[in-house]
Order: C-alpha cells, then sequence, then structure tokens
C-alpha cells in the first residue's frame, strides 16, 4: 500500500480509508453515543439538560472548574516564565539540562506525580514538618483541599507550558534587545516592552493548552482534590460509578466538551490551530 | 542576566525536581503508609511487587496493552499519513481535523462513550477493547509526529533512487523508511507511553482481565496509599530517565567513535542519506500535543 | 468459543436488526479477535469472582472461607476490590460480569432486591427459607454484622476523645478535623443521634434534620472515606483527628500499637448479606459458595479473625466468651447499640444518595 503512495497514485483516499473506518467506529459513534444518551436517558428529550441548568450546584462546580482552570493557567505562567526564561537565556548545556528535567516530569506518568504530592503534604510529610518547625501550631492539613489540587495541576502541567514559552523565546533575535539597550532603555523597560510583547504567542499557547487539559482533569482532583470543590470530570464520574445515570453523566459530558471546542475554536480563530499542536 | 529571575528560575525547577524525587526514597521506606522522611530503610515493598500478582498481572496488561496499541496506531496511521502529507484531495481538510480532534476530548467524555458502546460490543474488560481506545487517542499524536518528519522529508532522494532504476517497493525500503526511522520510533513510542499512562478510559472500562497498571494504582491511591505504590512510581520514574538519557548516551557514544574513526560511513548506505534524516528533532516538541488528563 | 458470544447470537435472531443487535452482531467477530480473553476463560473454567472489601475482612475471608471451598469442590476463588454498588448494576446491565459474589449492606440489599440485580434466594440450593431462621433477607443470606463507631487520636484527644455522637458534632469541646463515609445511609442516622434525637425515635429518618446537623460539622468534613482501607490510612497518618469508621477497622488500628482510641457507645449496627450477581454464568459455583460461606464453623471462624458479629447463631459455640466483647453483637457491646431499620428508612434511598452528593459537593 505504501509504495503506491510514492508514485503519486490518485487513490488518496484508499490510504486514508482504514484509519478513517477505525475512527469512525471507535471514535465518532461512541462520541455520538455520549451525545445521544444525554437527550434519551432515561427518557427522550433536554431533560437533562434542563436539569443541569436549573441546579445551582451543577452550575457551581462549573464555575469552580472554569476558575480552577484559570488558576491553574496563572500559576503555570508565573511559575513557567522565569524557568523558560531561565534557560533561553543559559548557556546550551545549562539549558540543555533543564530541558531535561521538564521532559523528565512531563514523561512522567500523571499519577505518579499526584501520588508525589500526596507524600509531600501529608500531615506526615516534609511540608507539615517544616511549617511546624516555623511555628505554625499546629500544622494545617494541607491534603484534600483546594491548594493541594491545584498545586499538584500546576506541577503536572508545567512542562507545556514552559515548552510552549522556551520554544518562542529561543527564537527571539538577542540583537533585537541590544538595540533596545544601545538605544538608552533600562534593563526591566527592554525585558517589559520588547520581550515580553515578543514572548506573548508562547504565553497564550501554553495558557490555552494548560487551561483546556485543566478543564476535563480527573485523576488528581479527585484524589488530591477536597469534595466541596469538585471539578466537572470528577462529578460525570461520580454520576457514573455511584448512581449509573448515563444521561446526566452524558449531558455534562457534552457541556464540559463544548466548553472545551470553545476554548479551542476562539484560539483557532485567533492564532490558527496548527500553531498549537506544534 | 539578574540574580534574581535567573533565581526564581531555579527555584522553579526545583518545584518541578522535588515530586519526581522524593518518590525515591519512599520506596525503600519501612513505613507502611505516606511518612516522610522514612523510619527506615529496606526492601520489602519491592519485594511485595515483584511477588504480587495483584501488582504483576496490571503490569503485563499494561505492557500488552500498550504494545497492540503502538502497533494498530502505526499500522493506521502511517498510510493515512502518506496520504494527507503528499496529496491534495477533496476532504482532506476534513481528514486532517478528524486525525487530531480525539486529542481535544477530555478523556472522561470519551470514558462514557466507551463504557457504553464497547459495553455492547462486549468488549470492555477485553485487552482488545482497551487497545481499540488507546489506539484513538493515539493516533494524533502519532499522526501529527509523523507528519512532521515527513514533510520535512526530501523528496529527491526517493526521484534519485527510482531514476536509478529502483522499484517503488525497493525505494521505500531502502530509501524513505531508514530515513524516517526516527519519525516513526517517536511516533510509536509516543503511542506506547500514551496507553502506557492513560489512566481514565481505562479506568472506566478496563476490568478484572485486563486491569491496567495506572488503573490499579488510582485505585491503590484511593483506597489506602499502599506503599507499593511509590515503588511502582520509582520503577517508572526510572523507566522515564533511562528512556531520555539512552539517546543521549548513545550520541555521545557516536560522536565519540566517528571522531575517533570513520567506522560508521563503511557501515551504512553512505553518509548522505543519513545525513538529511530529521532525527535532531526534539524529542519533547512534540511532547507537547499529548493530552492526557 | 465463550459463552458471551454464544448469548449475542442467540439475541440477535428474535430481535430483528435493531441497532443493538447489529452491534451484537459485531460482537460475534470482535469476540472472535478477542482470543487471549477467550483462551484466559476456558483455561480458568472453575472460577469464583468474590468482590471484597480488601485488608483484615479480605485475609479473614481467604483463610476461612475461600480456602476450605477450594480445597473442598476445586474452584479457584479470585478477589475484586473495591465493592461498588454501581458495579454490580453495571454488569447486569451489560452482562459483562467483573465478579459474581458480594457482600451488601442493610440499605443496599433493599436497593438492589428492588432494582432486580441480585438473583432470588428462592431457587438456589439454600432453599427460600435459607439455612435457619431469618437467615434470608431481601433476596440475600444474613452472614455477619459490623458497626460504625467513632474512633478518635489518642495524641489529639489526651484526656479522652469523643464518646457520643452529640461529642463527635461538638466542635467547640473536640475541635479538629472529622471524616465520615461517604455514604449516606450510615451517615444521616448519626447526625440525627447527634442532634439530639432518641435511639428508638429514629426511624423513619427526618432526612431534613439530618442534613441541618451535618451543616453544622461540614467546615471540619475535610475528606469522606469511600474503602475501608481508607479510614484506616486517614486515621493512622493523622489526615483527620476523628473519624466514624468500622469497628473491626479501628481494633485492627490499636491491635497494631498505633495511639487511637474509640466509643462503643451509639454503634450503628449494620448487617452484611452474601448475595450473587443476577444471571452471571457461575451463578450455581456462587450458591454453593454462599452455603459453605455461612457454615457456623466456617463463619466463626471469619468472624474470629475479622471480628464481626455471626448472623448465623450457631455460630456462637465456636467463639469464645472474651472475644465476644470485642464483636458489636457480643452482650458486653450489644446493649450501647443501635441497629439500622432499613424497611423503615424514610425516603427512597437513591434519591436521598443523589441529595447527599449534591449536599457533599456545596
Amino acid at each position: 500500500m505504501i509504495p503506491t503512495a510514492l508514485r503519486g497514485a490518485s487513490k488518496p483516499w484508499l490510504l486514508l480509508l482504514p484509519l478513517a473506518l477505525f475512527l469512525c467506529t471507535f471514535f465518532l459513534v461512541p462520541l455520538g453515543q455520549v451525545a445521544m444518551m444525554s437527550v434519551t436517558e432515561p427518557e427522550p428529550g433536554f431533560g437533562n439538560y434542563a436539569h443541569l441548568a436549573g441546579d445551582a450546584l451543577y452550575l457551581q462546580v462549573f464555575l469552580n472548574t472554569f476558575l480552577t482552570a484559570f488558576g491553574v493557567a496563572v500559576g503555570c505562567l508565573l511559575l513557567g516564565y522565569p524557568l523558560a526564561y531561565l534557560m533561553a537565556q543559559s548557556s546550551p548545556r545549562v539549558a540543555a539540562l533543564l530541558m531535561l528535567l521538564v521532559t523528565m516530569s512531563f514523561w512522567t506518568s500523571f499519577l505518579v506525580r499526584t501520588y508525589a504530592w500526596m507524600v509531600l503534604l501529608g500531615n506526615n510529610g516534609p511540608l507539615t514538618a517544616l511549617l511546624g518547625f516555623l511555628g505554625w501550631d499546629p500544622p494545617p492539613h494541607l491534603l484534600f483541599t483546594r491548594f493541594s489540587s491545584t498545586l499538584a495541576m500546576v506541577h503536572i502541567l508545567i512542562p507545556y507550558m514552559v515548552m510552549s514559552l522556551y520554544s518562542v523565546m529561543k527564537r527571539i533575535d538577542p540583537a533585537l534587545l541590544r538595540a533596545a539597550e544601545s538605544l538608552g532603555a533600562k534593563p526591566w523597560g527592554v525585558f517589559r516592552q520588547v520581550y515580553l510583547p515578543l514572548s506573548a504567542p508562547g504565553m497564550v499557547n501554553g495558557a490555552t493548552l494548560v487551561f483546556m487539559i485543566c478543564l476535563g482533569f480527573y485523576v488528581t482532583p479527585v484524589l488530591l482534590g477536597s469534595p466541596q470543590e469538585q471539578m466537572v470530570a470528577g462529578l460525570i464520574g461520580t454520576q457514573i460509578e455511584e448512581f449509573l445515570d448515563f444521561g446526566q453523566a452524558s449531558a455534562m459530558a457534552m457541556v464540559l466538551l463544548a466548553s472545551t471546542l470553545i476554548v479551542l475554536a476562539v484560539y483557532h480563530r485567533r492564532f490558527g490551530l496548527d500553531r498549537l499542536w506544534g | 542576566m539578574r540574580l534574581l529571575p535567573r533565581l526564581i528560575g531555579f527555584l522553579v525547577a526545583a518545584f518541578i525536581a522535588a515530586p519526581l524525587l522524593i518518590v525515591v526514597p519512599m520506596s525503600f521506606s519501612t513505613a507502611p503508609s505516606l511518612e516522610f522522611p522514612p523510619p527506615g530503610y529496606w526492601l520489602g515493598y519491592y519485594a511485595a511487587y515483584f511477588s504480587d500478582e495483584r501488582w504483576t498481572q496490571p503490569t503485563i496488561n499494561s505492557l500488552i496493552i500498550a504494545f497492540g496499541t503502538m502497533l494498530l496506531t502505526m499500522l493506521l496511521v502511517t498510510p493515512a499519513t502518506f496520504a494527507v502529507v503528499r496529496h491534495r484531495f477533496l476532504g482532506r481538510g476534513i481528514a486532517n481535523l478528524m486525525l487530531t480532534m480525539p486529542m481535544a476530548m477530555p478523556h472522561i467524555v470519551l470514558a462514557i462513550g466507551y463504557y457504553s458502546y464497547l459495553g455492547d460490543l462486549r468488549l470492555t474488560q477485553t485487552h482488545i477493547g482497551v487497545i481499540i481506545a488507546h489506539t484513538a487517542l493515539s493516533v494524533p499524536v502519532a499522526f501529527l509526529i509523523l507528519s512532521a518528519n515527513l514533510k520535512g522529508f526530501d523528496r529527491n532522494l526517493e526521484r534519485a533512487a527510482m531514476s536509478l532504476g529502483a522499484t517503488p517497493l525497493r525505494t521505500f525500503w531502502h530509501v524513505t523508511l531508514p530515513v524516517l526511522r526516527p519519525g516513526f520510533a517517536i511516533s510509536a513510542l509516543f503511542a506506547f507511553i500514551q496507553s502506557f499512562d492513560e489512566t481514565v478510559v481505562a479506568l472506566f472500562i478496563s476490568g478484572r482481565e485486563s486491569e491496567t497498571l495506572p488503573r490499579k494504582m488510582f485505585e491503590s491511591i484511593r483506597m489506602q496509599a499502599d506503599p507499593v505504590i511509590s515503588v511502582v512510581s520509582t520503577l517508572l520514574f526510572a523507566a522515564v530517565v533511562l528512556a531520555i538519557l539512552m539517546p543521549v548516551l548513545w550520541k555521545a557514544v557516536q560522536s565519540r567513535r566517528s571522531r575517533s574513526g570513520s567506522g560508521s560511513a563503511a557501515r551504512g548506505n553512505g553518509p548522505a542519506i543519513t545525513g538529511t534524516a530529521p532525527s535532531d528533532t526534539n524529542p519533547c516538541a512534540p511532547a507537547r500535543v499529548q493530552l492526557e488528563a | 468459543m465463550s459463552k458471551d458470544v454464544e448469548k449475542a447470537g442467540d439475541e440477535c435472531a428474535p430481535q430483528g436488526w435493531s441497532r443493538r443487535s447489529v452491534i451484537k452482531a459485531a460482537a460475534g467477530t470482535a469476540g472472535a479477535l478477542a482470543m487471549p480473553a477467550i483462551v484466559r476463560t476456558a483455561r480458568a473454567a472453575e472460577v469464583l469472582y468474590v468482590n471484597t472489601w480488601g485488608g483484615t475482612w479480605e485475609k479473614a475471608a481467604a483463610k476461612h472461607l475461600f480456602e476450605p471451598f477450594t480445597r473442598e469442590t476445586g474452584v479457584e476463588i479470585r478477589t475484586v476490590s473495591p465493592v461498588s454498588f454501581a458495579k454490580l448494576a453495571a454488569q447486569v446491565r451489560t452482562g459483562v460480569y467483573e465478579f459474581d459474589v458480594t457482600t451488601l449492606g442493610g440499605g443496599d440489599i433493599v436497593r438492589a432486591n428492588a432494582a432486580k440485580i441480585i438473583d432470588a434466594v428462592a431457587g438456589s440450593p439454600l432453599g427460600a427459607n435459607g439455612p435457619w431462621k431469618d437467615a434470608v433477607f431481601e433476596n440475600g443470606v444474613a452472614s455477619h454484622a459490623f458497626s460504625t463507631i467513632i474512633a478518635y487520636r489518642t495524641d489529639r484527644f489526651p484526656k479522652g476523645g469523643p464518646q457520643t455522637w452529640a461529642d463527635f458534632w461538638n466542635r467547640q469541646d473536640f475541635p479538629g478535623s472529622r471524616c465520615l463515609q461517604r455514604y449516606c445511609a450510615r451517615v444521616l442516622p448519626l447526625a440525627l443521634l447527634a442532634d439530639g434525637v432518641p435511639q428508638d425515635k429514629l426511624y423513619p429518618l427526618d432526612t431534613e434534620r439530618a442534613f441541618r446537623a451535618l451543616e453544622r460539622i461540614k467546615p471540619d468534613l475535610r475528606v469522606w472515606w469511600t474503602q475501608g482501607q481508607q479510614s484506616q490510612q486517614l486515621l493512622r497518618d493523622g489526615e483527620v483527628d476523628m473519624v466514624g469508621i468500622w469497628h473491626s477497622r479501628a481494633l485492627e488500628l490499636i491491635d497494631q500499637g498505633h495511639p487511637v482510641g474509640i466509643s462503643w457507645k451509639q454503634a450503628e449496627i449494620d448487617r452484611a448479606y452474601w448475595v450473587v450477581s443476577k444471571d452471571t454464568p457461575r451463578r450455581e459455583i456462587a450458591w454453593k459458595f454462599i452455603q459453605s460461606a455461612v457454615q457456623p464453623e466456617r463463619l466463626a471462624g471469619f468472624c474470629r479473625e475479622a471480628l464481626y458479629g455471626p448472623l448465623n447463631p450457631a455460630a456462637f459455640e465456636f467463639i469464645p466468651k472474651e472475644e465476644a466483647d470485642r464483636m458489636p453483637t457480643g452482650p458486653r457491646n450489644y446493649p450501647l447499640a443501635f441497629e439500622q431499620n432499613v424497611e423503615d428508612f424514610g425516603g427512597n434511598l437513591q434519591k436521598v444518595t443523589q441529595r447527599f452528593e449534591q449536599w457533599l459537593a456545596s
């Protein structure tokens, strides 16, 4: 099959067919089934959506999800920027070492990193001990709070941010900065007026990615978060695991999906999707 | 560069490193639960991991499923990538969109879909069911990496080979494939890892017979924060470190060898072809596209 | 061939070409592709899957219930965790069985029987009335009693911890973080007791009042446990200072030397029943297992090790008096305790559970 491609055969669809069939059967159909279930279970109609819209709790969970995702994106930006900046300004050797670290973190399973935060933030963990040592008596409980799940998510998603930023920053021409300096700009001014705007695309990319992933985050909030501050994905899981309420869960899933797609669409209109995956 | 921004940068690096490193001493700890620093050290939990079928079986399952996902993904994605990259045709834009779409889906949404759909097909709790779901999730990553590599491929090489009389098949085997090998390898590796780490979908559809390692870990953390998790975590982290350091070390060895003599030129098809390989693709750059939560 | 595939084929015929039947026909092909799974099933023909609570529960069950049964019949028993009511319902709905046998508490068994997801005792080898009087309830076979009691960290309350549920709700005198089971059928009665409702007037439950009472300690309820081992871990690691926990789990912590104190006062007794998942292909073996698991001697062994109170009266012959003091139904503790009244719950458990989950999340 592949050699025909080399000749520039006129049947690209034939090459595409197996994958297209596969994705139709095992991606579009299941996805369509979720959409169907949201309007057919337990009875036909938009009852599930009406229920979603009419219940303050669901609105609160969605709001909470958006706020958390926003907070995580800001957190990643605030922490990721200095690191990416350091990488862009350092010698190649230091930059490579830092990149190695970021890559290691990226490739390490979500669960491993979530578990690690359970150890770090636990009642018998080093952070509690440190706070106790600093005179906080009794030291506060850190686990199962909004703080613990947000912090862990920032840690888990920061590699996306750093990579986005770094790939933009390393393309910034140092000559521009030198030019600004030679025109008498102070270092802070150079940074604010030249460097920051030039690195903005990386910030937008990274923040969009982090925000989008965070919207559908399941594992970390469920394991580390507080029950009062659930996120949508966790609530969907409960609807299935506790109540087998596929209709309500599917409706929530569709709203979550729509939110994600809206974020993507807005990004696409302004910047073009190709850049995001780049 | 000023000192303060530098310092903050290094602090953030420490923030990234600390959680990764803490699981290592934890895995040797004698404590029955979450306690740091460990009260003592031993290898008991390693023994527990390797001797307990409830941990080793999910590990084996995950390896089988990840390998199956990798094979199926590459089988489906390779021809499709050639079609999309090398041909202009009606619906190409749609094909492009569809190939990347699974990436934008929150996994919980697909988890519900698969739970119900694969249940109807009697495929929940089977390896093949999880492989199918994971393949759908791995397609975009594999496609993006492979197409990036294919776009950078110099087609003159193929034309040269064919003008010298090579059949298309020979050209593919002896020119296209060797040049694109790093792209294939990275693409396949990502499909493998995508499957091996995937938690949410597996949580819902892998059952008793096909329980994956992430599912076992998730349940185990939720149930009791079993110390064996720290062992699994350390092993997974060690695998990542190895996987990342290996190419670096390999490169170092290679460059030393090529400096000490030109042994490599005699082995391969000549330096001209290997030179054009887009092998210097940063392995982390395509990693950005992996969306798993 | 696997049974699932055959079944899928049978079901195709009468239904015509509905969406489901097409899908099921496709399943035939897919099933053939799923060879490794089939090979596994064939190899393990004589296996029974039991849903367990893990930890002490599983250790005791393995020693006193599973291993003797395997020796006797050659049927291997494999365990599946965690215990999940939804999974029980889901597997009847999908026809893909993760486990064949599980235990349900009083509240869930009423719910399960109403939803027709458990097999009828009447058609089983035990007979409709079971091995002893009152053995069968809502198509479950009574096994053992357990209770939810108060446990606390003695290092946080050196002068004595909360003794009653009113103490547990008293944030002034007993400050600290609290934890309860994420299961409203067990939690709501405790809230009412704390709010001053007398033990004999609990049922039917005044759910409104219970939620109001829960609201009072909500800020201290940082986490809710769902699995027995999780409740132990939370208390052992000091993540919480007091917890409503199953007595056996608390006693185990004390035996391991952890700084934990308990109170038997107002212990909430629940009963566990063995049930068989409806339409499981291993139905026969499942009932045979249950029959063996409630034999007086085996049940006594299980209860002695896991510290439960056997519900088969004949089992007490095998239990020394001093050990009965560590059981919720023993002569010392039983007068302090109260029993769940699941038949007079005071509302639809499913609906109240929905409401409870909403309240949790808000």
